[in-house]
């Protein structure tokens, strides 16, 4: 598989230095830890928005640092959770006398570092909270793991929470309402190839050529089931249908609908997608006041895509319309 | 032959064992999980045979708390919180009773470190995780222990038990971390961490007696009891 990879070792770190490179004005990186924050970062008049996870996912999250967004993310290496050490050091640089928040996909190792990290940070006198991300419906049967994946809707999570920190809300408040994103978002995603890490060189599974992975995460894990390929129309319906039937939206319900990238599908396909999938929510009485349509959570260069639904109510809708400005973009 | 020495013996032949089979690791993982396993364990590992010379070795307990700490705070992954947490358990065992320990105490230390396990991973035997190799493994040092074998013997019969029930996790269903998400699909291929377990085991099985006879010609006759009891 031809990559841009020196040493698969210094894959993540070298993808921090660009990225710190490219931004000189408003981004810091401290290599110790993987660390990619806000220059100006720690402000005491607001919380400090933090975003751990592994690396793989850009522009999740190293490149969700910015105004109205995050203040730091605290990566790990490719598809891993970082280290607790990291997101101990990350916590205690980030320490703002408002206090810090941290935004954690929901996985077994995300969540065992971010709470032994949290556990020392709180010894030491931070004042620190956890908040969990768990939107992906391909998982909802799986009752026996720590619950629902995160995915691509923690986008969502970040944006409204970074927008209420910006505007000067307390940590209690900044809990309540990424609950409440969290409570009404969910997400479902396909693949129509596996991905490659730099560490192993070789995809992670093997999909044959007319078949599709249905119900993948982020991390090149295989899907709950296979499939053979079918039309773009029938793509959407198999995404689109667990997402509104779960919580469920309903006829009259106004969204942000999300069309994301997983690394390796061109822009052009996804606004296929979004075109799709808004025509069928239209027909359900659902209305898109909001649309994403791009690469925002995604698994290297895995082909395929999710889609994202958020039910807005006017509180949720004003934070999703605040300014925000991140490194990743694109003139 | 001290236990502080079959201490860093094991502790050493976990490291480089778990360097030596990053692909390995990392391609069972593959198979239902993202694949980072291998990955994730040789880095840290390696940070633990970089730090080595530093680590204080006061007594067993120190030595092992030390290395705990390295693992839980650097390893990333799902790897770091559960193989520290094991070290740091066995570790807490081991506190101030110095550095000559015995079998008995080597099973309480396993004991206390698949106790820490469950706790922090939340996880079950039978869940398809290293828990499935490693209570088997801790019940074969036991009956070893019990039986007054030596310990070439006792690790032989660890590995061996090991082994058979890192195989006996494949027609199970994963119900931890990411191999759970793909529920039924995880049945079919052994699971990552409990393989890791099995094949550390052999490892240390297989240069048990090497050990034992460089310790005995290294140091003064006598000094070495063929019944001297293994460390942990």
């Amino acid at each position: 598989m031809k990559k841009f990879v020196n040493d698969p070792q210094q894959f993540v770190p070298e993808m921090l230095k660009g990225l710190a490179l490219a931004n000189p004005d408003t981004l810091k990186y401290v290599p110790e830890y993987n660390l990619i924050m806000r220059a100006d970062a720690p402000r005491a008049d607001k919380v400090s928005i933090v975003q751990g996870s592994g690396s793989g996912h850009e522009p999740a999250h190293v490149m969700a640092v910015g105004p109205g967004m995050l203040d730091a993310a605290c990566p790990g290496d490719v598809f891993a959770a970082p280290p607790m050490d990291y997101v101990y050091e990350t916590t205690k640089l980030l320490n703002s006398p408002k206090g810090v928040l941290l935004l954690v996909n929901n996985y077994t190792g995300d969540r065992m570092a971010f709470d032994m990290a949290q556990e020392l940070s709180l010894a030491d006198g931070v004042n620190v909270k956890t908040l969990f991300i768990d939107d992906d419906v391909a998982v909802k049967d799986s009752t026996w793991t720590v619950g629902r994946r995160g995915v691509a809707g923690n986008f969502f999570v970040i944006k409204a929470v970074g927008a209420a920190a910006e505007a000067g809300a307390d940590l209690d408040e900044l809990m309540r309402i990424g609950e409440k994103v969290v409570s009404v978002t969910r997400s479902m995603g396909l693949a129509l190839t596996a991905c490659t890490p730099p560490a192993k060189g070789a995809p992670l599974f093997e999909l044959g050529d007319d078949e599709i992975e249905i119900g993948v995460g982020i991390h090149g894990e295989p899907g709950r089931r296979r499939a053979k390929i079918v039309p773009a129309n029938e793509l959407v319906d198999i995404l689109l249908e667990p997402v509104v039937a779960d919580l469920p939206y309903v006829s009259g319900d106004r969204v942000a609908l999300m069309v994301n990238g997983l690394g390796g599908t061109p822009i052009s396909e996804l606004y296929l997608v979004y075109g799709i999938a808004h025509e069928k929510l239209a027909a359900q009485g659902i209305t898109v006041a909001r649309s994403y349509v791009g690469e925002y959570c995604t698994s290297l260069d895995m082909a395929g895509a999710s889609i994202t639904l958020v039910k807005l109510d006017d509180e949720i809708e004003g934070l999703l319309a605040a300014p925000a400005e991140i490194g990743a973009r694109i003139f | 032959m001290t236990s502080l020495n079959d201490t860093e013996f094991i502790v050493r032949t976990i490291a480089q064992t778990a360097v030596d089979n990053e692909k390995y690791f990392g391609d069972l993982d593959s198979v239902v999980g993202d694949g980072d396993f291998g990955f994730s364990l040789a880095r840290g590992f390696e940070i633990v045979l970089k730090d080595w010379d530093s680590y204080d070795r006061t007594d067993i307990g120190t030595f092992l708390q030390k290395v705990g700490i390295t693992i839980t705070g650097r390893i990333g992954g799902t790897s770091g919180p559960i193989w520290g947490t094991a070290f740091l358990r066995s570790a807490a065992v081991a506190k101030g009773r110095g550095d000559e320990l015995g079998g008995a105490d080597a099973v309480t230390m396993l004991r206390s470190a698949i106790e820490g396990i469950m706790a922090r991973g939340g996880a079950s035997l039978g869940d398809k995780t290293l828990l499935d190799a490693l209570a088997p493994l801790t019940d074969a040092i036991e009956q070893g222990v019990a039986n007054g074998d030596g310990g070439a013997a006792v690790m032989a019969s660890a590995a061996a038990s090991a082994r058979a029930a890192a195989d006996a996790t494949t027609p199970m269903i994963a119900k931890r971390g990411r191999a759970a998400y793909t529920g039924e699909r995880s049945i079919g291929s052994p699971d990552a961490g409990a393989v890791a377990v099995a094949v550390i085991a052999e490892a240390l099985a297989s240069s048990w007696g090497a050990k034992d006879d460089a310790s005995s010609a290294s140091e003064s006759p006598g000094s070495d009891s063929p019944n001297s009891d293994y460390a942990i």
